[in-house]
């Protein structure tokens, strides 16, 4: 799966999470610019994210995610 | 020594002088023996404590990052929060156990008294969030303990927070050398404000809130009513005032905390309630315990969110305390929360499709958020679980007991009609300055205004702080947990 492919993908879990149709994110998105993105979301997103990659992360990579970016990147690094 | 005595403004001057006269690089020292001597008027037994912690937790985080599996880094990590949790646990129980019931603050009658140590919720959470941030690998290790004991003492948080984190403390800890006047007279005016929040508006209350609370069966269902809306507001000014005080000393000293309230009263669900409420609690709460929880429970679905979310919201109660009103405190919240949580979505499409309703739910969102706000806050009040029954069984049963259920006796509220209209005018101008406080633009006006202006409000506030507020050596509601 390329950068791009994956990026793809996960924008479709987000909007599917935040329930946002239109929502586009990018690398350098945060929780902070996501409506309704918030400590309780979170997991709900990172569940989301992990049955649709088929991977499975442990709770110290969940925290040191800051941004979009590293939620791909982690995905890249898992999918190898 | 509390921040609102005159002993504590001569130890500010004093530690203020010398930290500006000390060469940068010793200013954190300063700091620490500064904030090591204020804590040692609260008990020298308590100083060591909390300096045996701190050198326990600064030889842990050293001794994570020299361990090389991650079995090895877990393993610490999880018998030293696990032995810091059980300490702060014991010495709430140890408290709540030997206070006798009927007895004062003093705990008189009963031969040994468990006393928490001042402040210990708040450093032992510190420093747990510390060593969860080195394991995480968010926070280096600290090689000084000298910055690791200041970040557990600093004196202006260790009575009532700020729970400030690690990493933006030592941050700031770098910056010592960059003093800038501008956030001296920042600190300034935030303590002047926080001074006229708890001494105006907060104390002039505890009269009527404490006679409400401790005989509900006198009042009838209106002064029940009105004296929990009061303790809300009593327990918002308060604890926001103290907040104010101790980020205003921070800035002083070049170390600004985190922000605890933002303007929580207007909050549309009880899930945001809790993001601008108490904020540094809950964020805490929110990293450390709901969501290693909730990740270690999402296999089981919605069951493990309302778990987490339950437990969550327990920790949040209990922590105030080892009694019962704290515990169904966290409980009722928990319960409100998981359905809150669990409804939202479909609550969310329901709005959507009916745009009239929706925005008539714009208004009443945050009328029914405050209501279920001032509801816990009547159990988080009551001396005791009976009390809080007692007090809603009496205001929901109203005329019976010969009370009629509308009677406003201010005689026995302690109050005379005009105080209680002056302290609602300075409540809404203190809700304002909170508003405006948060704007930037606001702020900045307010900055650029002629100094006349300024000072002709400083003048003010301090006029009104003196005339309407009783002084003399109160303590602040959250300096008790």
């Amino acid at each position: 799966m390329t950068h791009e492919e994956i990026h793809q993908k996960l924008n479709g879990v987000f909007r599917q999470v935040f329930d946002a149709p239109g929502l586009v994110v990018g690398d350098a998105t945060t929780a902070k610019d996501v409506e309704g993105w918030d400590s309780l979301a979170h997991v709900n997103l990172i569940v989301a994210v992990e049955k649709s990659f088929g991977v499975r992360f442990t709770t110290k990579e969940v925290k040191a995610l800051a941004n979009v970016g590293d939620i791909v990147r982690l995905i890249e690094k898992r999918a190898k | 020594m509390s921040f609102l005595s005159l002993s504590f403004v001569l130890f500010a001057l004093v530690a203020l002088a010398v930290f500006q006269l000390a060469p940068p690089r010793f200013r954190p020292l300063v700091l620490l023996f500064a904030s090591l001597a204020f804590y040692a008027t609260h008990g020298l037994g308590n100083a060591l404590l909390l300096l045996c912690v701190t050198f326990a937790v600064h030889r842990a985080a050293l001794g994570l990052e020299r361990r090389e599996t991650e079995s090895g880094k877990l393993r610490l990590v999880g018998v030293v929060v696990a032995s810091l949790v059980v300490a702060l646990a014991g010495f709430k129980l140890a408290s709540a156990l030997t206070a006798s019931p009927g007895a004062g603050a003093e705990g008189e009658g009963m031969a040994l008294r468990v006393l928490v140590p001042l402040g210990l919720s708040y450093y032992l959470f510190k420093l747990i969030g510390y060593l969860l941030d080195v394991y995480w690998e968010k926070v280096p290790a600290q090689r000084s303990i000298v910055s690791v004991a200041l970040y557990a003492s600093f004196f202006p948080q260790i009575v009532s927070g700020p729970i400030e984190r690690a990493g933006a403390f030592f941050e700031q800890l770098g910056r010592l050398d960059e003093l800038d006047p501008a956030s001296v007279a920042a600190g300034l005016r935030r303590i002047l404000f926080g001074l006229f929040k708890k001494i105006a508006i907060a104390d002039r209350l505890a009269v009527l809130v404490d006679a409400v609370h401790s005989h509900p069966s006198a009042y009838s269902s209106l002064e029940l009513l009105l004296g929990a809306y009061l303790f809300a507001l009593q327990l918002y000014a308060d604890f926001s005032g103290v907040t104010d005080i101790a980020i205003g000393l921070g800035q002083l000293f070049g170390v600004k905390g985190p922000e605890n309230f933002d303007l929580p009263f207007f909050a549309r669900n009880l899930p945001e309630y809790w993001r601008r409420w108490h904020m540094s609690l809950t964020s805490w709460l929110a990293d450390y315990l709901f969501t290693p929880l909730r990740m270690a429970l999402r296999d089981l679905g919605q069951l493990g969110l309302a778990l987490a979310i339950l437990v969550n919201m327990v920790a949040i109660g209990v922590w105030h305390g080892a009694a019962w009103t704290y515990a169904a405190f966290g409980l009722l919240h928990g319960i409100l929360m998981v359905a809150s949580a669990l409804t939202l979505k479909r609550r969310d499409a329901f709005f959507r499709e009916r745009p009239a309703l929706s925005r008539l739910r714009g208004f009443t969102a945050p009328l029914v958020t405050f209501h279920l706000v001032v509801l816990g806050l009547v159990v988080f009040r009551a001396s005791s679980l009976t009390l809080a029954v007692e007090y809603l069984a009496r205001f929901a049963e109203g005329a019976r007991g010969g009370i009629a259920p509308t009677r406003l006796s201010f005689p026995l509220l302690h109050i005379t009609p005009g105080a209680l209209l002056g302290i609602l005018v300075l409540a809404a101008l203190m809700e304002f300055g909170n508003w405006a406080m948060r704007r930037p633009a606001w702020s900045q006006g307010f900055l650029a205004a002629p100094r006349v202006y300024r000072w002709a409000l400083y003048y003010g506030i301090i006029l009104v702080t003196l005339a309407v507020g009783h002084l003399g050596e109160q303590t602040f509601i959250y300096a008790q947990f």
